[in-house]
């Protein structure tokens, strides 16, 4: 089993379908198709200039806004009145450098992230495993199970988990008191920082879980049966199979899946919000995008808001370079081959 | 009902008002609309459309709709749309109104956020009417904190104050009488929580009811140290408050991880079974709407103060109105304020959700209504947190550090080390510049 062979069956998932075919004729394939007149040349771009604008106006516009107000003093007075703001250079940045809090808070959005990522990366691929050994019925119920869990809105499912982990008449504590856990009667989990970032961790990972689950389930069942049949042969245990066959076939769906999870962590705010926004120990939960909003929303200094989510841009931007290296490398080599 | 406000001398200051600010208010209050009679004609209100925002319990639509009939037949033409606000994130919707082109003609606003919708320029400034509209009699603790930098940008709407709420039923079961001291409420809700009845039904995040405990151990929650803001729950005052609303909460089940908005709904559940809880008279109609079995149960005292004879501190919360720059149609506007400020409409409120009306002078109209004097005692020694001044204690609200401080001194924290946190919390917002 050479690498390059992996690679090449493993680029179907993320690709066209076109790329089925046996490597090699791709690119070639393609030139005779290129004829016509000017019309020919300009309608590809004008078929995803729609596209193009909606990203440009959608993502492009704002991010390009909040970095400018991040430049700038920009309070209540010049919000209401329609003013433009003062420029004041670096001064925003200067002082959340000089906040503690600012460090504080980044640091655990670091782990946050991590943990988070972890627990969702190693439990959707024990699950996508199991389900690949699953029967038909019970796949069908475990895959419509999933996609229940995911179709469920952020705040319903937040909501329920309040209600869950409630202090006087929350099933949790009810549960636990049931299984011989006494003092979890009338247990507060939102009393304190550490409870209550178990709860949202558990929120976030129950409903981080479908995606990643169905994805790299989506991944395992394009891997041939065959390969895996030969290594049995050899006699490789199931470990040695996920980690000498499995993983890196898959390893491009795993890369894209966890990104994708380390974005949506890292820039989560409605969980952390709902379940400790008003009643809860905000200030030991809080990560980027919740100071942010406090600096922004409630304190109206949307210069210095502007300031911390740019800062979140640029951290997740620098997370994100990581995978797009390995991105356009395996374009290459798919071009290679 | 998030705001406070003193009514401090209010009520006392009331009899002597009455009878000091002459005849002719005293002598209006059964004639409706007299203040509106006294000043210019009422503004055209052909075609026109006067949007206002009350919040969610700030009224009820019997008087929404006796308003609204009474400006429309004093308006010819025009038209009254009421709109009724959650409080959740209200902070956040006003402020987008105020720079919005569609901003709503009048907006209700708690006292201790005027000062940071004023501070955005975005609220029209109405100091040459306060002479017309009697500004003189109004609640110092409504009209103070209306009044930013010498203008004044909110007319107050109405004041409340929380009281206990107590059952007859069960203290004359446990042969007990609602106590004067708060030693002597100690062992009377000792003695009530017994059985399936909980003593008092006290949510772990009441700030206000805190402020108030804070307040009679002699302290303010906040003092101002030349320009900068100081808190002062970390210390041994804070401390005992903290540990007194402990020992009180005790009593009952109240979760010590929420705050008092979840209360009369959850009163209204337990069947009666609640011998006390701490709430707005106003409140206790929504427990009675829940549960109509429980009619006739129950009764009011003040919040007992330290001593005999003297009510405990009492933070009050209420509401002013005002008038956004944006608004379209400012005449209107205005004799829509003039309106909800008249005797007439202060005294239908005022009755029909208990409310301490907006002016000193209209308090004697409320006599016999259930409620209004345990209520009025406790105004008597009602005060307003020093930083309610200040643009930024909106934010503070918003996410109070107060809250998780008192649920982790209820689930055991060290009363002192945990208020030094929330003290630093309410510094770091209040001293910042914005």
């Amino acid at each position: 089993m050479s690498a390059s062979k992996a690679d090449a069956v493993v680029a179907t998932p993320t690709q066209p379908p076109r790329n089925d075919a046996p490597a090699g004729g791709s690119s070639s394939h393609k030139r005779p198709r290129r004829r016509g007149g000017p019309l020919r040349l300009v309608s590809p771009y004008l078929m995803v200039a729609p596209a193009i604008l909606g990203i440009a106006f959608l993502l492009f516009y704002p991010v390009v806004k909040n970095a400018i107000l991040a430049f700038k003093n920009y309070g209540r007075r010049d919000f209401t009145l329609g003013l433009s703001g003062e420029w004041i250079g670096l001064d925003n940045f200067k002082e959340i450098f000089q906040d503690s809090e600012f460090w504080e808070v980044l640091r655990r959005s670091f782990w946050f992230t991590a943990i988070n990522v972890v627990s969702i990366m190693v439990i959707s691929t024990l699950i996508a495993l199991m389900i690949m050994k699953l029967g038909k019925s019970m796949r069908i119920l475990v895959l419509i199970s999933l996609v229940a869990a995911w179709a469920m809105p952020v705040i319903a499912a937040t909501t329920v988990f309040k209600w869950l982990f409630r202090s006087d008449n929350g099933v949790v504590n009810w549960l636990l008191v049931q299984l011989g856990f006494e003092s979890y009667d009338g247990y507060t989990w939102f009393a304190h920082g550490g409870s209550t970032m178990f709860v949202i961790i558990l929120l976030i990972v129950w409903q981080s879980i479908p995606f990643a689950t169905l994805t790299i389930y989506a991944g395992l069942t394009t891997v041939p049966d065959e390969v895996y049949e030969s290594a049995r042969l050899d006699g490789a245990g199931p470990v040695r199979i996920f980690r000498s066959i499995t993983f890196p076939m898959l390893r491009p769906i795993f890369l894209l899946v966890t990104s994708l999870e380390v974005i949506w962590i890292f820039k989560c705010f409605a969980q952390i919000w709902a379940i400790a926004g008003q009643n809860g120990p905000l200030n030991e939960v809080s990560t980027l995008p919740v100071y942010a909003y406090q600096i922004g929303m409630q304190l109206k200094r949307f210069g210095m808001a502007g300031a911390v989510s740019t800062i979140t841009v640029v951290i997740l931007a620098a997370m994100m370079v990581v995978y797009f290296r390995q991105l356009f490398k395996q374009e290459r080599e798919a071009e290679k081959a | 009902m998030k705001r406070r406000l003193f009514v401090a001398a209010g009520v006392a200051a009331a009899l002597t008002g009455v009878a000091a600010c002459g005849s002719s208010d005293s002598g209006d209050k059964d004639k409706p609309a007299a203040s509106g009679a006294q000043s210019n004609a009422p503004a055209d209100g052909k075609g026109k459309k006067v949007t206002i925002w009350v919040m969610k319990g700030s009224t009820n639509d019997e008087f929404n709709a006796a308003f609204k009939a009474k400006f429309e037949a004093d308006h010819p033409g025009s038209t009254v749309d009421i709109q009724v606000q959650q409080w959740n994130g209200i902070g956040e919707k006003i402020t987008a109104a105020l720079a919005s082109n569609d901003a709503p003609d009048i907006v209700e606003a708690g006292n201790t956020q005027i000062a940071g919708y004023a501070a955005s320029g975005g609220v029209y400034d109405l100091s040459s009417k306060v002479t017309e509209l009697g500004g003189k009699d109004w609640i110092p603790g409504l009209a103070g904190p209306g009044k930013v930098d010498g203008k004044q940008y909110g007319v107050p709407f109405y004041a409340a104050n929380r009281v206990v709420i107590y059952n007859k039923e069960a203290f004359a079961k446990a042969g007990v009488q609602p106590p004067k001291t708060r030693a002597e409420w100690l062992e009377t809700t000792k003695k009530l929580n017994s059985g399936d009845q909980q003593g008092i039904y006290l949510p772990g995040q009441n700030w206000y009811f805190y402020s108030g405990l804070l307040k009679d151990e002699g302290i303010d929650l906040t003092t101002k140290n030349g320009d900068k803001w100081k808190a002062n729950v970390g210390t041994p005052q804070g401390a005992a408050a903290a540990t007194f609303y402990k020992d009180l909460a005790a009593n009952g089940k109240g979760p010590k991880d929420q705050d008092e908005k979840t209360q009369p709904e959850t009163v209204a559940a337990a069947n009666g079974n609640i011998a006390q809880f701490i709430a707005v008279p106003g409140e206790l109609d929504t427990v009675l709407k829940n549960n109509p079995a429980l009619k006739g149960k129950y009764d009011f005292f003040p919040i007992p103060g330290k001593e005999a004879g003297k009510p405990g501190a009492n933070l009050t919360g209420g509401s002013d109105l005002f008038i956004p720059e944006k608004s379209k149609n400012k005449d209107l506007a205005y004799d829509a304020i003039k309106l909800f400020n008249s005797d007439e409409m202060q005294v239908k409120l005022a009755k029909a959700l208990t409310y301490v009306p907006s002016k000193t002078t209209q308090v004697a109209a409320l006599e016999g209504v259930p409620g209004a004097q345990a209520q009025a005692l406790g105004a008597q020694n009602g005060f307003v947190i020093p930083a309610t001044v200040s643009t930024n204690w909106g934010a503070v609200e918003e996410t109070n550090p107060l809250k998780p401080f008192l649920t982790s001194v209820l689930t055991g924290g060290n009363p002192e080390s945990e208020g030094k946190k929330a003290d630093e919390a309410i510094e770091k917002v209040l001293n910042t510049k914005s």
